[in-house]
């Protein structure tokens, strides 16, 4: 199947376009008009592994072959980068501490529990971040508590489940954070402390998917931070749909920073906290409690 | 704490208007009131629904909106009716021409500030036009404007305003101007550089000139005591770059190079710059770090790939940091981000020598299985036979496999015994089958004899391996073990024998493929068809006839190609298998078609799918006479996406000259 000389193909525009659509039809991921080179850069290795000599025989791979479905995750998993870090935009997440948390402590105060998606986790670093704020907070000591991280690569998965991270994950921890929460392994690499990933519990889910969304539990707060970049606004609207589906009414939706919901309707009300800008599903007219989980 | 609290109310609003029956009466007042809402979330809402409404009312809903533009004291419903109607499009245009010339000022503004958010070429025009306003402020907008709207009528007004004695003026039609990405000439510019006001919006014009005399210019700007003035400069120097020649490159380097080695803080400005968060002054840094040749940068030049778009830039900057840059990588590799380490990995494999050997299979031992394919590659170019041990390892792991049998092709040109004997021992004690296809290439005859044992082997991944490479070191041999492999109980050792038979060919190769063609296992039919096409078979032509319509798209696609490669299409089966309904087996006919095969071509200009259409018409730019021009010129005026066009002006132009 390999080929043995040292060239690799070059991606014609029309193969850039067929293997983007292809993506996009799978899970609403849009690789922009720009991005031919990185999209050919990071299916190359896909081509060795398969032997496929060019772009063409890729897509004709990712359209007929019997393992067909196992190599467009391969595929998606190849062009999403999976950039996170340890307590990545602190502002927010003090604002989300500060404001946030005593309201929903207030809310929840008969439930005593307490449910945070972090869609789009990557490999863990913003769920365990996440149960670490909490874990500080005390307050939340004797609640039912999880935080729940959904992403659609199963290898990022794999290693938010193995919970082992290096110092680029770290690179915002203060020495403090890492003496309470984590355990060093060697090599340079730490292990979250087994009582913050008790409280972390990790699932594949497509954004996009409908279904499968189903299969998450009402949140009391959703962090989506950095994940609208890879949709188009049509695959953006179907994602706020459903994560606005499964926040309970008046739950949160935090996006990253550089992001908002300019232009996607206005399913969500703006709610202006002394340090950030966040989301909230509106509560049911003439509802004001909780619904139902 | 919360300014913006909802209320059941208001949420009620808000469905309300989003549940309008489109039908229904009065639903453009319904929606206006709607715009006047103390909430945002309905404003917002009014003013999609007013977009959504059908198009013979738009352009009455645009001079309703038009209306709403003037009710002084109310922002919100004002703000909203702009933001409609430059939802609108182009029904929106007429009537906020016509306000262009109202009497008030603050609408001639609004329609301006509108117009510029249509982005309508048909907008120019009254714009250029409005340019001779009483108004400074309604000038000011309308430059603005002309920066987003565009066009050549629009870039050369912008350039008669950078002799205006409005600074404002001035400086929103430099801005414009860049937007535009049209420069005027570089005196003009310089002149504006004197201006303090100006300066970073000139730096920004002045990138967009391929001219040594510019980078001089914008040298200067990296030597400012303000910061905001050298990120200007460095981010119009990675503008620059991308618009030079190779020649001109290598003269933007030598410019920013003298500059930078006259600044004794150069690099730590430079690292500053390379974590800035405006991707502009990144890749700028980047173009100064290429020039400077630092090597102690490759690292935060890395963490630059943690911005998509400038994964290309960072791989040129790091291939110009050489074997020092190489090491810096490598020794930093675990502390990088994911992103940085792709692109680190990628760099490396020009980046490395015999000393590498060792810290790159330290890196093997815990990289994520994409990257570790690229430094499975950087072993191989490391030319030392330590580097041979770890490869044929590697051969047994499915993900790398492909990267190592390579990358042992490559070792091989440097140590070739070294490699020979490592597979050898690897496949005396079965390691992987994956090492007989890379024994076979780099031994040659001498690997014949353990080639004929292992094809008798117990384990059929053994008997695969030997039959797919043996023809690749004696024709005579491989066909003698492609024969039996072609009845062996095992399907991969059979699609091992056909995939040899089709290469191997011979005038008995359509007769010994017969039965595979057949097969009961899938995958061993479509080999067989493949097998049958390369091998020059053409006694089984009826054969693949039969599959041109199986509704596996593989196989009716391998079949249309098979026969193409027999020389054996008929037309009557082109015009059937272009029914097909998925598009790989249309485009596979095109790709068969020849003389009187180019009506179907013509007929395919009008397919449902883009892929077709465009590869209909790269057949006729090819083959095609100038009967066929008519057809693809009526075919370009109607295409309006931009990749078939492109082939379809291309065929034109090719059948022009016919």
């Amino acid at each position: 199947m390999a080929r043995f000389d040292d060239s690799r193909p070059e991606m014609s525009a029309e193969e850039f376009r067929l293997l983007r659509d292809h993506v996009y039809s799978h899970c609403g991921i849009l690789v922009h008009e720009d991005m031919k080179f990185v999209m050919e850069r990071r299916l190359w290795p896909r081509l060795e592994v398969l032997g496929a000599p060019d772009f063409s025989a890729y897509h004709r791979y990712l359209r007929y072959d019997a393992n067909r479905h196992v190599e467009l995750e391969a595929a998606v998993e190849s062009l999403t980068t999976h950039e996170t870090y340890f307590f990545r935009e602190p502002s927010q997440l003090k604002a989300f501490r500060e404001e946030l948390l005593p309201i929903l402590e207030k809310r929840n105060a008969r439930t005593r529990r307490l449910r945070l998606w972090s869609a789009g986790c990557s490999s863990g670093e913003e769920a365990y971040t996440l149960a670490m704020l909490l874990k500080d907070e005390r307050r939340f000591d004797d609640w039912d508590v999880e935080v729940y991280g959904t992403d659609i690569s199963r290898r990022v998965l794999a290693m938010a489940r193995r919970a082992e991270y290096g110092p680029s994950a770290l690179r915002a921890t203060s020495a403090d954070l890492l003496e309470r929460f984590f355990l060093p392994t060697g090599h340079a690499k730490v292990r979250v402390r087994d009582e913050v990933r008790a409280m972390v519990s990790f699932g594949h889910h497509n954004l996009l998917d409908e279904a499968g969304s189903q299969l998450v539990a009402k949140m009391d707060a959703v962090f989506c931070r950095n994940v609208m970049i890879y949709f188009d606004q049509a695959a953006r609207r179907k994602v706020l749909r459903i994560l606005r589906d499964r926040l309970v009414p008046g739950g949160y939706l935090l996006l990253g920073h550089s992001e908002n919901l300019l232009n996607l309707g206005a399913d969500f009300e703006l709610v202006h906290l002394r340090g950030d800008l966040v989301y909230r599903r509106p509560e049911l007219p003439g509802l004001l409690g909780s619904e139902p989980r | 704490m919360s300014r913006q609290q909802g209320s059941p109310a208001e949420e009620a609003r808000y469905r309300a208007l989003q549940d309008l029956d489109p039908r229904g009466d009065n639903l453009v007042e319904v929606l206006i009131a709607g715009l006047h809402d103390e909430s945002w979330r309905v404003r917002h809402a009014a003013a999609e629904g007013l977009q959504r409404l059908s198009t013979p009312s738009s352009e009455q809903v645009a001079t309703r909106l038009v209306r709403v533009l003037g009710e002084r004291g109310e922002t919100g419903a004002r703000n909203a009716a702009a933001e409609a109607l430059a939802g609108l499009g182009l029904a929106a245009l007429g009537p906020l021409v016509k306000l262009l010339g109202h009497v008030d000022p603050d609408q001639r503004k609004f329609a301006a500030d509108i117009l510029g958010q249509l982005r309508r070429p048909e907008a120019e025009a009254p714009l250029v036009e409005a340019l001779g306003d009483a108004d400074l402020n309604v000038r000011v907008s309308v430059s603005e404007s002309l920066g987003r709207v565009g066009g050549e009528h629009a870039a050369r007004a912008l350039e008669r305003l950078l002799g205006d004695s409005e600074p404002l003026l001035r400086l929103s039609a430099l801005e414009g101007l860049a937007n535009l990405k049209r420069p005027p000439p570089l005196p003009v510019v310089e002149a504006l550089l004197e201006d303090a006001r100006l300066r970073r919006s000139a730096f920004r014009v002045l990138g967009l000139l391929p001219e040594v005399a510019a980078t001089v210019r914008l040298c200067g700007g990296l030597t400012s005591e303000l910061r905001s003035m050298r990120e200007a400069a460095l981010a119009a120097l990675g503008t620059q770059a991308t618009r030079v020649t190779a020649e001109q490159r290598g003269e933007q380097d030598a410019v920013i190079r003298d500059t930078l080695r006259r600044l004794p803080d150069a690099r730590e400005r430079l690292a500053r710059a390379l974590e800035s968060e405006d991707v502009a002054v990144r890749a700028g840094a980047l173009v100064g770090v290429a020039a400077l040749g630092d090597a102690s940068l490759a690292v935060p030049v890395a963490e630059v790939a943690r911005e998509d778009r400038l994964l290309r830039d960072v791989l040129s900057t790091l291939g110009r940091l050489g074997l020092e840059g190489g090491r810096a990588l490598l020794a930093a590799m675990a502390d990088l981000s994911v992103p940085a380490r792709a692109a680190a990995v990628e760099a490396l494999v020009d980046l490395v020598d015999p000393s590498s050997v060792t810290p790159l299979c330290a890196l093997l031992e815990w990289a994520e299985d994409d990257l570790r394919g690229v430094v499975v590659r950087a072993l191989g170019r490391t030319r030392s036979p330590e580097a041979a041990s770890p490869l044929v390892d590697l051969l047994r792991d499915s993900v790398t496999a492909g990267a190592a049998t390579r990358a042992l092709g490559v070792l091989a040109g440097s140590c070739r015994a070294a490699v020979v004997a490592t597979l050898q021992e690897a496949v005396e004690r079965r390691a992987t089958p994956a090492a007989v296809a890379v024994l076979a290439r780099v031994g040659g005859r001498p690997a014949l004899p353990l080639l004929r044992r292992l094809a008798r082997d117990v384990d059929p991944r053994w008997r695969a391996a030997a039959v797919d490479v043996a023809g690749e070191v004696d024709g005579g041999v491989g066909k003698e073990l492609a024969r039996a492999a072609l009845a062996d109980e095992a399907a991969p050792v059979r699609a091992a024998g056909v995939r040899a038979m089709g290469r191997l060919g011979g005038s008995d190769a359509g007769a010994l493929l017969r039965p595979a063609l057949q097969d009961e296992d899938v995958f061993v039919r479509r080999v067989a068809v493949e097998a049958v096409g390369e091998s020059g078979a053409s006694d089984r032509a009826a054969d693949l006839e039969a599959l041109v319509l199986h509704p596996d798209g593989a196989l009716a696609t391998a079949a249309v190609r098979a026969l193409s490669r027999l020389g054996l299409v008929e037309p009557r089966m082109l015009r059937e298998a272009s029914e097909h309904p998925d598009p790989e087996v249309v485009k596979a006919v095109l790709s068969a078609v020849s003389g009187e095969g180019l009506a179907l071509a013509v007929s395919l200009l009008e397919h449902s799918h883009w892929d077709v259409r465009a590869a209909a018409a790269r057949v006729l730019g090819e083959s095609g006479g100038a009967e066929c021009l008519g057809a693809v010129r009526r075919a370009l005026e109607a295409e309006t996406d931009v990749l078939p066009r492109q082939a379809m002006a291309d065929a034109v132009a090719r059948l022009s000259r016919r």
